[in-house]
């Protein structure tokens, strides 16, 4: 096919409820960026320029339409006071905690809501935000998920224990939680003006791998529909949600968020792979958005043949939604996939996802 | 109340992560003259089995899980200075952590747990563990097994290695494999003696390689 739309109007296009020439592609690549440019994946989350750089050679070199982003499943621990340590050695591949700055109960009373502008890697995302404004991108900002930053800040077990043990302590943590992305929301809108951001939000302590629906209704919801109401009040109109891994039992709580906030804004809904897509399109088909959710360990495992066939059934099955489709992979592309087998989401997304 | 009624409010006690029920349960059943070697495999081990089991079904999550190794652990810590010597024989030496790279912790911790529960002695190396420190760790320990655990398709590739060199070293070592992309067929190319798919699996093979 011959593209008739740069990355930026196809992805306009999807948001604002047209036909694009073609499907655009959001392929949730970070680390395999920096191992295609040949720098330390470290790099790419403690360098912001050479970040930027390498997020956007990858994009133009293979013709996907994301643009450049910063985020990290381990955030919250340095923000709040503790201490991580970026993958520059081999076989690392994000951020990881070396400190969490919650131990005790009592660590929590006196843990302040830090300044965004100075907190953790909010200056590096800042950069990297600034470099996208500057070659009129969207600015994309973290504000989420709360438990997975609670989580992160506490230590996971703790913090999951405490959930049964200490129950007020949790929402002691996650009231600070969310007071700050709402802080990070308003620092990062009135920088660039509210219609230039996107918001990410997503986590895997959320997934049905650790929690119940019961306990997300408690520990979860509340928090994560006042950061979203706000986000949205600030002028935000675009929410890139990934509830990663299985969170089918948690879906009822995301459509209830979406009614309760009257379907304002355009969500961009990006499940893990165990979610499928004619569920997610019965429940907000009629408003959303959907991002595909091609397996990631195929990427890395499979034949470029049969990730191809993946990426095809994912279009033909995605492609149905009402409210627009972006193929995309159901969490962070492994660094280590051939990169072949990269190409074929834009090959699928090209071949089986054009529009006339 | 008889000894069957003692171990299962101890199973129980462990279900339900009732600290305080399983201390007194302990205690019952050490002035019942209950062998605690039996109060541990059949009041706490049975209770982390059905943990393990509620678990697969969905029936559990991991907050709950948790605080049944505390009401597990709090049991144990009251039955131990009873065990005699014969009754637990020579405990196998499993050598267990999180490969390099990798931080996911949760299921190792699962898996610690229910290997301890069911008698074996755990030296956890932890997460994100150089594979030289598994390699000095299970020559050191003399260990029967080495427990390796990943739960990325980036960080599992560091397995193969891992083993050969231990076998080198060692190859009356066993070794065992587990986590999210692993299979048994990438344990079996891995080298790895033996695959488990969740916790109670990983007992199950650990239990069949060393006779634990
Ligand atoms: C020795 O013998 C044995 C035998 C059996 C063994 C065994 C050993 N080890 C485990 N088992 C087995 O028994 C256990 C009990 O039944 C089971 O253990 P499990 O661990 O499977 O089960 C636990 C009880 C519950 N499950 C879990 O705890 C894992 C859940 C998921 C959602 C997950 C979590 C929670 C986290 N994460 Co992340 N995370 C995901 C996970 C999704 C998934 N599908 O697994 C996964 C693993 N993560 C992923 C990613 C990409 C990442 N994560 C990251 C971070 C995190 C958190 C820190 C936020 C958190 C971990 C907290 C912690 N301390 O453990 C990052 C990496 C950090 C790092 N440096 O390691 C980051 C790279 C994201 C980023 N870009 O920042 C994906 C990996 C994809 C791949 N390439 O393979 C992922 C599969 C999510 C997805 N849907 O794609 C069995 O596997």
């Amino acid at each position: 096919m011959i593209e008739r739309m740069t990355s930026m109007e196809r992805m306009i296009a999807v948001l604002t409820g047209q036909k694009p020439d073609r499907i655009p592609v959001n392929p949730f690549i970070l680390g395999f960026a920096a191992k295609i440019c040949e720098i330390p994946i470290g790099d790419l989350y403690a360098n912001a320029k050479k970040s930027f750089r390498a997020q956007l050679l990858c994009a133009e070199m293979y013709g996907y339409d994301s643009t450049p982003m910063y985020a990290y499943a381990s955030f919250g621990a340095w923000e709040f006071g503790g201490e991580i340590g970026f993958p520059y050695e081999p076989g690392q591949s994000a951020p990881y905690i070396i400190k969490h700055p919650v131990e005790t109960p009592e660590d929590v009373d006196k843990l302040e809501v830090p300044d965004p502008k100075k907190a953790g890697s909010i200056p590096i995302a800042m950069e990297l935000a600034k470099l996208c404004y500057e070659n009129k991108m969207p600015v994309v900002f973290q504000v989420g998920e709360v438990l997975t930053t609670a989580a992160n800040i506490a230590e996971p077990a703790r913090l999951l224990s405490w959930m049964i043990r200490k129950p007020d302590v949790v929402h002691k943590l996650n009231k600070k939680v969310a007071e700050f992305f709402i802080e990070v929301a308003k620092y990062f809108t009135s920088t660039f003006g509210a219609d230039k951001c996107m918001a990410f939000t997503g986590g895997p302590i959320e997934s049905n791998k650790l929690i119940s629906a019961k306990q997300f209704e408690k520990f979860v919801y509340p928090y994560m529909k006042q950061i979203h109401s706000k986000v949205l009040e600030l002028g935000v109109n675009i929410i890139l949600e990934h509830p990663c891994s299985d969170q089918n039992a948690n879906l009822p709580y995301y459509v209830k968020l979406r009614e309760e906030l009257n379907w304002k804004g355009k969500y961009v809904w990006a499940f893990g792979p165990e979610t499928p897509l004619e569920k997610q399109i019965e429940c907000f088909g009629k408003y959303d958005v959907i991002m595909g959710n091609v397996d990631p360990p195929s990427f890395q495992f499979k034949s470029f043949e049969e990730v191809l066939l993946l990426c095809k059934d994912n279009i033909e099955r995605g492609i149905k939604n009402p409210s627009g489709y972006i193929l995309g992979v159901g969490c962070e592309l492994p660094p280590l996939s051939p990169p072949i087998n990269v190409y074929a989401l834009i090959k699928a997304a090209r071949e089986y996802g054009s529009f006339k | 109340m008889g000894k069957e009624e003692i171990l299962k409010k101890l199973a129980e006690a462990t279900v339900l992560g009732d600290v305080e029920m399983a201390v007194s349960y302990a205690k019952r059943a050490i002035e019942a003259g209950i062998d605690a070697y039996e109060a541990i495999m059949n009041g706490c081990a049975e209770g982390m089995r059905i943990v393990s089991e509620k678990y697969e079904k969905g029936e559990m999550y991991v907050p709950e899980i948790l605080c049944s190794a505390e009401a597990m652990y709090a049991a144990m810590e009251i039955l131990r200075p009873y065990l005699k010597a014969e009754s637990i024989g020579e405990r196998k030496k499993i050598v267990l952590g999180v490969v390099r790279g990798d931080i996911h912790d949760i299921g190792k911790n699962l898996v610690k747990l229910m290997l301890e529960a069911a008698g074996f002695q755990v030296i956890d190396l932890g997460k994100d563990v150089p594979n030289e420190k598994f390699i000095e760790m299970a020559i050191k320990e003399n260990a029967d097994i080495v427990g390796l655990s990943a739960l990325m398709t980036t960080s599992m590739v560091v397995m193969p290695e891992v083993i050969k060199e231990i076998k080198k070293r060692n190859p009356k070592i066993k070794t065992i494999v587990g986590g999210g992309p692993l299979s048994p067929e990438l344990a079996k190319l891995y080298g790895a003696d033996g695959y488990g798919k969740d916790a109670s699996e990983a007992v199950k093979v650990a239990k069949s390689l060393v006779g634990g």
